[in-house]
């Protein structure tokens, strides 16, 4: 066979998932079937073609480059253990198809279904058939994915629901586990690649990583094998449809863990923790799942804790680290995935008859399924170990395990004992399920009153499970025989030991146990009788010590309670105490390295100052002070400071010559200060009332912020002085200075880097302003004042009083006559200013001002008109679309930046630098200048914006119930 | 102003004098044209109809040139153009990389996929007041970001950014948005102004803004210089824009307040520029700081995912819930940062698969929202026998975001605890899987309770969802699966771009040619 048809067998699967879910849509109900039950036997019967191939330890492996970056190869592998498993997978998957074909109902969307089966029987084949640990690991978490999607197939149904979610929950923390230790081998081996880490035992066993790696896979493969203490997932996820129970719970899903711990048993087994661990939760969770298993009144509940304490077998048997051991492992495996299987799906022949589960309702059925129940017996006595049938002949070999002594330790010296009496409370719940179904009075009260056998083709998937149990059973050596000595060889190598399977060992330890665990097991049976006809669902005593509730109560707590608490005491969603949050890690993050590492900034002394610049900054701060302890309840005053502190700021630049910087800082004063109030006329006022209850705490909490504000303020300074002080490094700075008249084409450095030399930096920048316009624009469209403010602001409410108090005056006639000297001045100022916009702006080059001056000059003017005459009056005169501007702007600078494209030059070139026309005059005709109108444009458009969008409040109506001033507004 | 204008003078002292390469064009033409379309858009603001399709095809140009340019940085390096043609470093430089071009391209094609989600979730009144001409400004902002090789002018792409997602934020003006936008604002302000403080100190230390010349001279005088707390004020700038424990609050008060398309682009793109630019800056100019601080970001990284991992558990609204998942996806990428190393290529990687699944969980949320006319998880539900397609859909973005295989979420995760696990840091490794564990409780809360629990009150609106939604997230999604399935070839340039950041000689290079400084 060529290694590329793995690929296919793999892809396969896949394949006709998509496929049939490509039918979702259709009304198709057999299709879905067909195309399930044809992949599914296409897949056995490559996989049975495969076995010349893996036969004595022969290796199939294929190889496709994934992610040699990660040393991950799409490798797939299979030998002779991968076979049996895949064939369990495959063969047992057609038979559930076959058998879910009947037993789904129409109402049930059936490609959903089928779809989902195939693409988990294609994770589970990869899980088989990885030849690298990773890949492993990646469709391990495939198979959790599928089985939550197909034990919540029912999904109308909410324990359908929370079993799916509690399933993915245990295997989806189990995966992440498995992958770390996974992580954790690759680290040891130095490779993910299958072959290579099992190769690798001595070195992982030694390594100091070992025990965390162990631990960490246990975890993954305990939890996917439903095994003590993560057992509970698996009764919960009996909520699924039978055929998914019958699929995942016999050949698959909770035989990944098993099948992992077989696959890396050369590379972990045979010390001590592996003994303790494995050891601890395969003999619990055999005791425990016996024990459990008694006393369910569900029929499934019944085969859950069956399979639980099944695997708890196997995971025994691979704790004991012998040959012998794993050999018995593996051959139960195969059985129990045999008649679990068919046990399961005569569970779901009888709830489809019946329509119940309840075996206090199930009584006398025999004589309705006479066929069903005979194969069912079949199936039971082998999972009772019954001789004759195959469950008998792994059971005797664990027995004798059992009885073998491997490490010198109480649990294992017990171990014969517990075994013989898991075997009773196994023969227990068989003889249960057989007797109380099957067997009594005829049932009274079932849902559907009148059971008759199954179709033909729905009974054919138990009949064949059930042949092959005695097959197995009868004769060993001739049919299963070969095959498991292929896989044995395949794990164990040359270390397979010598077995033998015959039916017949003597008159030995291991029969007697048998014996002794079949007589005990009925007379447990018989005593507890009358007590489970009539007991609640449940074993006595852990009856309400239930793993589920527990668990569910941690994940409330960790998800639920934790994840409020932590939001409410760390996540708060006040400003206020996040901004605090942050000054107090600002200021550490700037002062924890500088204390830390020792620095010393050697501050140099201050020296040569100016008394007079030394009053002038003691008044900007006192503004500035000034300004933050009146924001609260005097916002104009505060502004107003805001506006000193500001104009402080202009001189210093003014001082420091810097005329162009303080040119435009005045100009930004007076905007911004003018807008402000202009907004603030629609915040309602402030009761200036200092609260008196200000408590101890209060006053501790504002000291608090007061201090944070000091210590970030003088921190600030301090680093601010330092980097200023520090020698000066050769600067880019100095290359503007040299630069700007000899290549930028202008006298005025601050203008040519502003539109040449970081011209780039200008373009955001006006960017941003455009935005902030358009964005102040958009918010205030929608805007509603508070309803106190709507009302005329208190001073037109004197005016209008005094003129409804003078009889010759009419009403309005102050509002509007107020200031009406300084608005004609106004008025009149607006050519002048803009003739003073235009004189900035052409000068720019090469003395203070420039564009972004120019267009707030310009701004100021109609700034002024608005002012002067009120809203609507400048809007009768002045046709100003704001928004062209903007866009005009940012238009005219983008394409004078790209028009060098056309001369083969970057982006925002200037083009003065190979102009050798003189200049003319006095106006230098860089292609800066054009730039520099963009600036200017987007500068007018945006402050107008602004205006207009703060001016248009005042001339929209409100309608607002609550507001009872509105006279005339 | 002393040089006289004169013949004399050294040109090639000052300017580069061999013309740009056509192909050069490449690194500027993506912020270009949306600073460009973006202004078009502008002018025709009442033109309602025209500008959807504009602002689709203006994306998907973009999407085209930056697609472009990361095919030449793979064939040829780093590219630059410094504008003006000043010399660098006293010209702005815009130096493309990988990293840089991959961030590129993957922003825009969230931005195209939600150019065309927004045909639907925007109105006309949200097309009216600058929906799309914010949007282009927001890709100039983000795109130059990426591109940009100049500290502060990549604060100035910073502040567009930040001011166009205000702009989005607030569209609409409920009350609800107003108060998330307000504390967005703010604490976005103040981690700009502390990017600007660290800029200036920078400036202060090195004389220069151009980041392949930092590099340089940051290596040649780190021992005489204070860089610690510049790395540090870095660190905390970036953090907070990138929506780190302890400053990260102002994303989950402000991500769910706004259009659902607006949440999605943010989601895809806010936070992953403080990402790229914690790596431009913290793996690429200060790798001796950013080994040193390991630790500390290693913390930060460790709260911030399980935190936002447990945040989202706690959260009934779908919006916020995947507020939270952003910042735990965050964390993940702090801690490929602070593992260094191979965890640098795991971070970006995670970047980008976040970029692509969280806008597409946004989108899918607005899906599900409509359907089910409410995002209270206590009020959804039956959509799973509802819509067939797009619960398929939501399954694989919520099991992606988990980290589950076979999605794109799943390799990084595994790169990033993989190198955890190799330089000790097992805890980290153990936060990266736990947080993964504790986010698919999160969202299959979501799929239990919306997607497969019946539906409790009459469904919202009967139709299904529109292609205009449709559309969009499954490309998304086909994304998430495909590098998922085949990571290989992203993969392979992502460690490349790694690397690169890890030595950048290639990127100064590209700055200064034939060491020309």
């Amino acid at each position: 066979m060529p290694e590329y048809l793995l690929l296919l067998l793999l892809v396969l699967p896949f394949a006709g998932s998509l496929a049939i879910a490509s039918l979702l849509r259709t009304a198709a109900r057999t299709l879905p079937s067909w195309l399930a039950g044809g992949v599914a036997l296409l897949a056995t019967i490559l996989t049975a073609s495969y076995y010349p191939s893996v036969t004595n330890g022969k290796v199939v492996r294929y190889e496709i480059a994934w992610l040699p970056e990660l040393g991950l190869n799409f490798t797939l592998r299979l030998d002779g253990f991968a076979w049996l498993f895949t064939m369990l997978v495959t063969a047992i998957g057609f038979l559930v198809v076959l058998y879910a074909r009947y037993y789904m109902s129409a109402e049930d969307p059936i490609p959903r279904f089928f779809s989902f089966l195939l693409a988990f029987m294609g994770a589970m084949l990869g899980v088989v058939l990885s030849g690298n640990i990773i890949l492993l690991s990646i469709f391990w978490e495939l198979t959790s994915i599928f089985s939550f999607l197909l034990i919540g197939y029912w999904y109308h149904n909410a324990n359908a629901r929370d079993g799916a979610r509690m399933a993915l929950t245990i295997t989806g923390i189990g995966g992440f586990c498995l992958l770390v230790g996974f992580l954790l081998i690759g680290h040891i081996v130095g490779s993910y690649d299958l072959d290579r880490v099992l190769a690798s035992g001595d070195i992982i066993r030694e390594h100091p990583l070992y025990l965390p790696a162990l631990v960490l896979i246990l975890i993954g493969a305990l939890t996917k094998s439903a095994q003590f203490p993560f057992h509970f997932w698996l009764p919960n996820a009996m909520a699924a449809p039978t055929p998914v129970s019958a699929y995942l719970h016999s050949a698959t899903m909770v035989k990944a863990g098993v099948f992992l711990l077989v696959r890396l048993w050369p590379a972990l087994s045979g010390t001590f923790e592996w003994f303790w661990l494995v050891g601890f939760a395969g003999i619990s969770t055999l005791l425990l799942g016996a024990y459990f298993a008694i006393f369910q009144r569900d029929l499934k509940g019944l085969l859950a804790y069956s399979t639980i304490s099944h695997l708890g077998l196997i995971t025994t048997l691979l704790s004991l680290g012998s040959p012998l051991a794993a050999v018995a492992a593996i051959f139960h495996m195969v059985n129990h995935a045999t008649f679990k299987a068919s046990l399961f799906m005569a569970a779901g022949i009888i709830d489809h008859e019946t329509g119940t589960r309840d075996m206090q309702k199930l009584s006398g059925l025999f004589r309705y399924l006479p066929y069903t129940a005979s194969l069912a017996m079949v199936a039971c006595a082998a999972m009772a170990g019954v001789p004759l049938l195959n469950g008998f002949l792994s059971k005797e070999m664990f027995f004798a395990e059992a009885v073998e002594t491997h490490a010198d330790s109480i649990l294992d010296q017990a171990l014969p004992y517990i075994a013989t009496l898991a075997g009773a409370f196994s023969v227990a719940y068989s003889i249960r399920f057989i007797h109380t179904v099957f067997f009594g009075p005829p049932p009274t009260d079932l849902p559907k009153p009148h059971p008759h056998e199954p179709p033909r083709w729905m009974r054919f998937p138990v009949e064949s499970l059930v042949f092959a149990c005695l097959i197995v059973g009868i004769v060993p050596g001739l049919s299963i025989g070969p095959f498991l000595h292929t896989a044995v060889l395949s794990v164990l190598g040359p270390e397979t030991p010598y077995y033998s399977l015959a039916v017949w060992h003597g008159f030995n330890l291991p029969l007697v146990m048998s014996i002794v665990a079949m007589l005990g097991g009925a007379a447990l049976y018989f005593a507890l009788h009358n007590y489970l006809a009539r007991c609640e669902d449940g074993p006595p005593i852990f009856r309400h010590l239930r793993g589920q509730r527990i668990f569910e109560r941690i994940l409330v707590t960790v998800s639920w309670k934790w994840a409020r608490w932590l939001e409410t005491n760390i996540g708060t969603r006040r400003l206020q105490p996040q901004l605090r949050i942050v000054a107090v890690v600002a200021f550490l993050a700037a002062f924890l390295p500088l204390h830390l590492s020792g620095f010393d900034a050697k501050l140099p002394p201050v020296r040569g100052v100016d008394p007079a610049f030394v009053m002038l900054w003691i008044i900007g701060m006192l503004s500035a002070l000034a300004a933050a302890f009146l924001a609260k309840y005097h916002r104009f005053a505060a502004l107003l400071l805001i506006g000193g502190s500001g104009i402080v700021t202009c001189v210093t630049f003014a001082w420091l010559s810097a005329p162009d910087l303080a040119i435009t800082q005045l100009l930004v004063e007076i905007v911004t200060t003018v807008l402000l109030l202009l907004g603030l006329r629609w915040l309602p006022k402030r009761l200036d009332k200092i609260d008196e209850s200000a408590t101890f705490s209060a006053r501790l909490r504002r000291l608090r912020d007061f201090a944070i504000a000091v210590a970030c303020g003088v921190g600030m300074s301090i680093l601010a002085y330092t980097v200023m002080t520090l020698p000066v490094p050769d600067t880019i700075a100095n290359f503007f200075l040299e630069r700007a008249y000899s290549e930028g084409g202008g006298r005025n450095v601050v203008n040519v880097i502003l539109v040449d030399f970081r011209g780039f930096d200008t373009m955001g920048e006006i960017a941003v302003l455009g935005i902030v316009a358009l964005t102040v624009f958009a918010l205030l469209r929608r805007f509603r004042p508070a309803t106190e403010s709507i009302g005329l602001p208190e001073q037109q409410r004197i005016q209008n009083a005094y003129d409804d108090a003078q009889p010759e005056r009419n009403k309005g006639d102050t509002v509007r006559d107020y200031l009406f000297v300084p608005s004609v001045v106004m008025q009149w100022l607006f050519p002048v200013v803009i003739t003073f916009a235009i004189y900035l702006f052409m000068r720019g080059h090469d003395l203070p001002g420039g564009g972004f001056a120019a267009g707030i000059t310009m701004a100021i003017a109609f700034l002024l008109q608005y002012l002067a005459g009120g809203t609507r009056w400048a809007e009768d005169r002045l046709r100003i679309l704001p928004l062209r501007w903007i866009a005009f702007g940012l238009l005219i600078a983008a394409a004078t930046g790209a028009g060098s494209w056309f001369f083969g030059y970057p982006f925002l070139t200037s083009h003065s630098q190979y102009l050798t026309l003189p200049l003319i005059g006095k106006v230098p005709t860089a292609s800066a200048l054009l730039f520099d109108l963009g600036v200017f444009s987007l500068v007018v458009g945006a402050t107008v914006l602004i205006l207009i969008a703060i001016a248009h409040q005042s001339i929209r109506t409100y309608r607002v119930k609550a507001a009872p001033k509105t006279e005339d507004a | 102003m002393a040089a006289p204008a004169g013949s004399s003078i050294d040109l090639s002292a000052a300017l580069v004098l061999a013309p740009a390469p056509l192909a050069d064009w490449l690194v500027i033409l993506p912020v270009a044209w949306c600073l460009v379309s973006g202004a078009v858009l502008l002018m025709l603001r009442k033109n309602l109809h025209i500008q959807p399709l504009l602002a689709i095809l203006a994306l998907a140009v973009l999407v085209v040139l930056d697609g472009l340019l990361l095919w030449r940085v793979i064939e040829g390096g780093p590219l630059t153009m410094v504008m003006g043609r000043w010399l660098p470093p006293f010209g702005i430089a815009f130096t493309a990389d990988l990293t840089g071009a991959l961030f590129a391209l993957f922003s825009a094609l969230v931005a195209l996929a939600g150019g065309v989600f927004a045909v639907q979730n925007i109105d006309g009144s949200g097309r009216r007041y600058g929906f799309y001409p914010f949007l282009l400004l927001l890709m100039a902002g983000v795109s130059g970001a990426f591109l940009t090789g100049d500290i502060f002018n990549l604060y100035v792409w910073f502040e567009v950014l930040l001011i166009s997602s205000f702009g989005l934020l607030v569209l609409g003006s409920e009350p609800k948005q107003i108060d998330g936008a307000v504390k967005y604002a703010f604490l976005n302000l103040v981690a700009t102004t502390l990017f600007l403080i660290a800029v200036g100190y920078l400036y202060g230390l090195f004389g220069t803004l151009n980041m392949a010349d930092i590099a340089i001279k940051a290596a040649e005088r780190r021992a005489d210089l204070p860089l610690m707390t510049l790395a540090t004020l870095f660190v905390l700038a970036f953090g907070m824009k990138a929506a780190a424990f302890p400053v990260n609050f102002w994303l989950p008060a402000s991500y769910h307040t706004p259009r659902i398309v607006v949440s999605a682009l943010f989601a895809g793109l806010l936070t992953k520029v403080g990402i790229y630019s914690l790596l431009r800056v913290m793996v690429m100019l200060f790798p001796v700081e950013r080994e040193e601080l390991s630790f500390v970001i290693a913390v930060a990284a460790a709260a911030t995912m399980l935190l936002g991992a447990l945040g989202a558990i706690g959260q009934s609204d779908i919006r916020r819930l995947l507020g939270y998942l952003v910042v735990s996806g965050i964390g993940v990428m702090l801690a490929g940062i602070a593992v260094g190393g191979p965890g640098v290529a795991g971070a970006i990687f995670y970047a980008l698969h976040s970029m692509v699944v969280m806008t597409a969980l946004y989108m899918a949320s607005g899906v599900a929202g409509r359907l089910s006319g409410t995002f209270d998880l206590n009020g959804a539900g039956g959509l799973y026998g509802r819509t067939a397609y797009f619960s398929a859909l939501s399954l694989v973005l919520f099991l992606s975001v988990a980290g589950m295989p076979p999605f794109s979420g799943f390799w990084p995760k595994v790169m990033v605890a993989k190198a955890a696990i190799d330089i000790g840091a097992w805890w980290l490794a153990g936060s990266v899987l736990l947080t993964g564990f504790l986010t698919m409780i999160a969202v299959g809360r979501v799929w239990a309770l919306a997607y497969w629990r019946p539906s409790t009150t009459p469904a919202g609106e009967g139709a299904g969802p529109g292609p205009a939604a449709i559309l969009p997230l499954s490309a998304l999604v086909l994304v998430t699966v495909l590098v998922g399935l085949f990571p290989d070839p992203l993969l392979s340039q992502i460690q490349a771009a790694a690397s690169l950041l890890a030595d950048p000689s290639a990127y100064i290079d590209s700055v200064f040619p034939h060491g020309a400084r």
